[in-house]
């Protein structure tokens, strides 16, 4: 799988903004804030987090509500909200490309949940974010697995394809922050107790991987195709902070 | 200026020996850092972490985003509207409006006040930065009563610029530090204008010919968005001379 992928600061009149593109998904985040929030939606102790989620055709529907509706809470988590009370944080999501399987005949049908989506939806949110200078509290990264059920037992499979996310039992999408807590947790299809601590498991060491020197030899063997977004995201943001900040 | 520049992420662990400690002065905290008790700091932004050991002073440095006020900053607003005894005063788009009373210039009394109408342009310092009220400014010096430079813009234009550009344009020698020569050349040109900084991304400048404006202008704002080294500034400034005269 291609290795992850972003630009920062593109688009010229949002506060912050980030392309981020991994596992087939090109996601744009534009980031505005702290603005001032409407009069009936202002909240006298808090920032309100707005998430807007796009697709890469046509208008949002249910589905986008609901990727909406996992995503707030997670970024509420992450932001200093109470830093910015009466105020607003406005992200909004472009889906720019899907591979080709997740749009095409869903759509049609009806509106489903699409997990394989949220880490790129996150991440990019991240990164505007980030570019936006808002205080966060910690950094957090996601990532999805799908258990697949064959003759030679159950296998886990991380950042999995669009094909394979069909032929799979079931979908689980983690989020963890860098200090290791949970911060996602959604799951699709029909699984037993000790799949999902199996589940659990692998998406901490894939999501916290090389956060702490030392541990490597332990932390080999999952999936080496999966990059620690991470440590992608600190190289991009150190490289963009170092280019204008060229004066320090 | 501390030639080590680490990177941070929010969240990130600070190291030890990076915390400047003084015999007397207290610790600074700036943007960029939270204190979370009893004895941890932690970033809270993207950036550069810069330590002053001279003024026992820490912070995070970032060149993009929104203007957050901060007290004691120099700031460019434009009036939105007057109330009884303040204005009304917009600092960045869509953020609630920072207040100017009426009498915070110089030599003001209830007769004798500045009248500015909406749309007018106020340099001013920040007063009061509290994130449960709105923010305060003035135009006067608190303590000697003299101006010092603040008050009213008359005539001129505004442009916007990146909070990491304003921040070089406020710096005494941005021409050594900051390779930043644009405003030089185009002075050494001999093009007459006068320029006004806003640490929230406002630039203003005033010239007898509005040509010469227009060109001040775009030439800062082109070195922002291109981030022009000092060589790419000089061409840049050729051209606009010569498109000029």
């Amino acid at each position: 799988m291609a290795p992850p992928a972003a630009e920062l600061s593109h688009l010229p009149k949002a506060d912050g903004s980030a392309n981020f593109s991994f596992g087939g998904y090109t996601i744009t985040a534009a980031v505005n804030g702290p603005v001032e929030a409407q009069r009936r939606d202002e909240n006298p102790f808090e920032a309100l987090v707005d998430v807007n989620v796009r697709p890469a055709a046509g208008v949002g529907g249910t589905a986008e509500r609901q990727l909406e509706a996992i995503l707030q809470p997670a970024l509420r988590h992450l932001i200093a909200i109470r830093n910015f009370p009466r105020c607003v944080v406005q992200v909004t999501l472009q889906v720019m490309e899907a591979p080709e399987n997740a749009y095409v005949n869903s759509k049609v049908m009806q509106p489903r949940l699409n997990l394989g989506i949220i880490p790129s939806l996150l991440h990019a949110a991240m990164l505007g974010l980030l570019t936006a200078a808002i205080p966060l509290n910690t950094v957090a990264s996601a990532t999805c697995l799908a258990i697949t059920n064959a003759t030679a037992g159950t296998t886990i499979k991380v950042d999995p394809s669009p094909t394979e996310i069909d032929q799979a039992t079931s979908v689980h999408v983690l989020g963890f922050t860098a200090g290791r807590d949970l911060l996602i947790a959604e799951s699709e299809g029909s699984f037993t107790a000790e799949e999902w601590d199996r589940v659990l498991q692998t998406a901490e060491n894939v999501c916290c991987r090389g956060q702490e020197t030392g541990n490597d030899a332990e932390m080999g063997g999952y999936g080496a195709e999966s990059e620690n977004v991470l440590q992608f995201m600190r190289s991009v943001l150190e490289a963009k902070a170092a280019e204008s900040l060229h004066w320090r | 200026m501390s030639s080590e520049t680490i990177f941070v992420l929010p969240g990130d662990r600070i190291d030890a020996s990076l915390i400047p400690s003084h015999e007397k002065k207290p610790l600074r905290l700036g943007p960029g850092l939270r204190h979370v008790p009893p004895s941890d700091l932690v970033p809270t932004l993207a950036g550069q972490l810069v330590t002053d050991r001279q003024k026992n002073a820490i912070r995070v440095e970032t060149a993009n985003g929104r203007y957050i006020p901060r007290v004691g900053e120099l700031v460019i607003g434009t009036v939105n509207k007057s109330a009884q005894e303040v204005y009304f005063v917009s600092l960045s788009d869509y953020t609630a409006p920072a207040l100017l009373p009426q009498l915070s210039f110089e030599s003001a009394t209830k007769k004798t006040r500045p009248i500015l109408l909406p749309g007018a342009l106020v340099y001013a310092r920040v007063t009061l930065a509290n994130k449960h009220m709105d923010a305060e400014l003035e135009c006067v010096s608190a303590s000697t009563g003299k101006a010092d430079g603040l008050g009213p813009l008359v005539g001129g234009m505004l442009f916007t610029i990146s909070l990491g550009m304003a921040r070089l344009l406020m710096m005494p020698k941005k021409a050594q530090q900051g390779r930043l020569v644009v405003l030089d050349e185009l002075a050494d040109a001999g093009v007459q204008f006068e320029t006004a900084t806003g640490r929230n991304g406002r630039l203003w400048v005033d010239s007898d010919s509005t040509k010469a404006i227009i060109a001040v202008g775009r030439a800062v704002q082109e070195t922002d968005e291109k981030s022009l080294g000092v060589d790419e500034q000089r061409r840049l400034v050729k051209r606009l001379i010569k498109e000029l005269s």
